[in-house]
């Protein structure tokens, strides 16, 4: 290299231009944002690509409007290894305007998102910024941006990662609400619209914080995975997307003797689903998405002996595990992840059904239970079903039963079947001889004896000799079976097409 | 010391109290019972402590996210 005074005069001209969009030669902007308490996008895009791995787009591109100026437009982006694995990462900018969408920068975003369709790169979203810059309004390409139509084509055709680590309002709050996980910052704010237009259109003024927090979108199920800061944010992202690796290998295996005691010998006492998750799995490997939302289930991502599963299980801890409304959409949509990326699918199964009355009713549930029922029946993923306890009515039906032809279907000493539950099923088989009874107390005696012959018919055993499951097992030998069935299972060759769109929510 | 309050997850009756005020606890202790859906769901503490209230009654009803015990850890 000759030393920097010899450089000609062009090349002099580049390298100025490449520097001054740097953090280095901005330092109003770096302490404007250090104010905010909130990273810069350069130091984000530092974090998430591997050493010396970024290759920018599009960093001279200067605003359209006359007499505007700031760094690479407000929009950082270009192709970039995350640990090993080559991505695009687009960064809005906060300090330029916001952070706002330009018409240069809609142009910019746009050929990333066309960039990593065509080369089948996951793209990573960084989401901090207000909006549409005003200002451009009158460039006359702006309102044809093909931004949002570009990104939701890359659905189901390779990973999408949101971060929103300060605020993303309207067309930031859009992509947020296109990407398969979205990860936030507790503090973070998000909201279709953002004070200003809500101000004109409800006359009232709110902080962004009052409009979209991130509580409430973590108790929405807009918010897949809430984190503490920037450096957990990314730190998510990354933890995502190596799932994506498929194969590695095996994890240490967590005291599989564990699972023997985990179900209550008591069948009314609740335990949490998610011990059963974490013992399953390597030690470390889960990873929960969604679990502000829908508790009645849970639906995480997983390795077992380092194969990548994704894994849906009804929650007893939550409503007993019956399946409602936010259970079902959490689910639904989590399977058409697994089945748009060949991601095996571990079924937990622990439920006394669909939830049931006029209030679940009112929430659509016909359908949405059907969109899991759907998910399920059309993905050609591997399903492994293992009926922990309860499994009754079309909620087991649903929840990877024998027609839905799972690659094996196991039962736990404590499966407990039955076409609906077994209390009801006594009062409609035996309606006339508990009427027949003499006093309350008789029939109550009735009933609870009705009720026992019937479990007893039903055990795991006697359910076993149906031919109700491929075989029931010792909960601790769980892992190990489903190991040795994944490995009859082998890796599908990578597509070449997109299998199937995955549904916003 | 601070102050840790255990919440109820889910919204139901409370069925059985198995801590009471002054009582030692370990972290996974079950604290008290609550039923709903017909399921009795456990209320554990989330730390070691020592419990200072609880804020229910036997058979007195909860909503999700309530406080029902307090401790010191």
């Amino acid at each position: 290299m000759k030393d920097d005074a010899k450089l000609r005069p062009d090349l002099r001209l580049v390298l100025d231009a490449r520097a001054e969009r740097l953090d280095a030669a901005r330092p109003n902007a770096v302490a404007r944002q250090e104010k905010r308490g909130r990273w810069t996008a350069r130091r984000a895009a530092e974090a998430i690509a591997d050493e010396h791995s970024f290759v920018e787009y599009g960093g001279l591109v200067r605003p359209a409007t006359e007499g505007m100026a700031g760094a690479a437009d407000g929009l950082v982006m270009g192709t970039a290894k995350v640990g090993g694995r080559a991505v695009d990462m687009v960064l809005y900018d906060y300090t330029v305007y916001a952070g706002t969408q330009s018409a240069m920068n809609h142009a910019k975003i746009s050929r990333m998102f066309s960039h990593a369709e065509k080369h089948r790169l996951p793209v990573i979203c960084w989401l901090d910024g207000g909006g549409a810059r005003p200002h451009d309004m009158h460039v006359t390409a702006r309102p044809s941006t093909p931004t949002f139509v570009v990104f939701a084509r890359l659905s189901g055709l390779v990973p999408t990662v949101g971060i929103s680590p300060g605020r993303a309002f309207a067309g930031h709050a859009n992509l947020a609400g296109l990407c398969d996980v979205l990860i936030a910052t507790k503090d973070s704010a998000m909201g279709m619209a953002g004070p200003p237009l809500v101000e004109a259109a409800l006359g009232k003024k709110y902080t962004p914080e009052e409009i979209g927090p991130a509580s409430v979108h973590w108790a929405s199920g807009v918010i897949d995975i809430l984190v503490e800061d920037e450096a957990e944010a990314i730190a998510a992202a990354k933890r995502y997307l190596s799932y994506f690796d498929m194969e590695r290998p095996a994890g240490e295996a967590p005291d599989q003797a564990l699972l023997r005691d985990i179900v209550p010998e008591n069948p009314r006492r609740a335990y949490n689903v998610r011990t059963v998750i974490q013992t399953i799995c390597d030690r470390d490997s889960v990873m929960e998405v969604k679990a502000g939302y829908g508790k009645a289930a849970s639906t995480a991502f997983g390795r077992i002996a380092g194969r990548t599963v994704g894994i849906i299980a009804n929650q007893p801890m939550y409503l007993a595990g019956a399946m409602d409304t936010p259970a079902c959409l959490k689910m639904a949509r989590f399977i058409q992840i697994c089945d748009a990326f060949d991601i095996p699918l571990v079924v937990l199964c622990d439920t006394p059904g669909l939830m049931v009355g006029p209030e679940v009713e009112k929430t659509g549930l016909m359908r949405h239970s059907a969109r899991v029922l759907s998910a399920l029946a059309n993905a050609t993923i591997p399903v492994l079903t293992v009926v922990l306890r309860k499994a009754y009515g079309l909620g087991y039906y649903i929840m990877g039963s024998r027609p839905l032809e799972p690659a094996i279907l196991l039962a736990w000493p404590t499966a407990e079947f039955g076409g609906m539950g077994l209390e009801g099923a006594v009062n409609i088989i035996y309606a006339k001889e508990l009427e027949a009874a003499a006093t309350p107390e008789e029939r109550a005696e009735l009933h609870a004896s009705l009720t026992a012959e019937l479990k007893r018919a039903n055990t795991a055993v006697e359910s076993g000799a149906k031919f109700l499951y491929d075989d029931v097992i010792d909960p601790a030998d769980t892992r190990d079976i489903l190991i040795k069935t994944l490995e009859t299972l082998p890796q599908p060759a990578p597509r070449t097409t997109r299998k199937r769109v995955i549904e916003p929510f | 010391m601070a102050k840790l309050e255990a919440k109820s997850e889910v919204s139901g009756f409370i069925w059985k109290i198995e801590t009471a005020p002054g009582q030692r606890v370990a972290k996974g202790d079950t604290l008290l019972l609550i039923e709903s859906m017909k399921m009795e769901i456990p209320v554990v503490a989330e730390a070691d402590g020592v419990v200072v209230a609880i804020a229910v009654e036997e058979g007195g009803a909860v909503d999700e996210g309530n406080t029902v015990a307090v401790l010191e850890v």
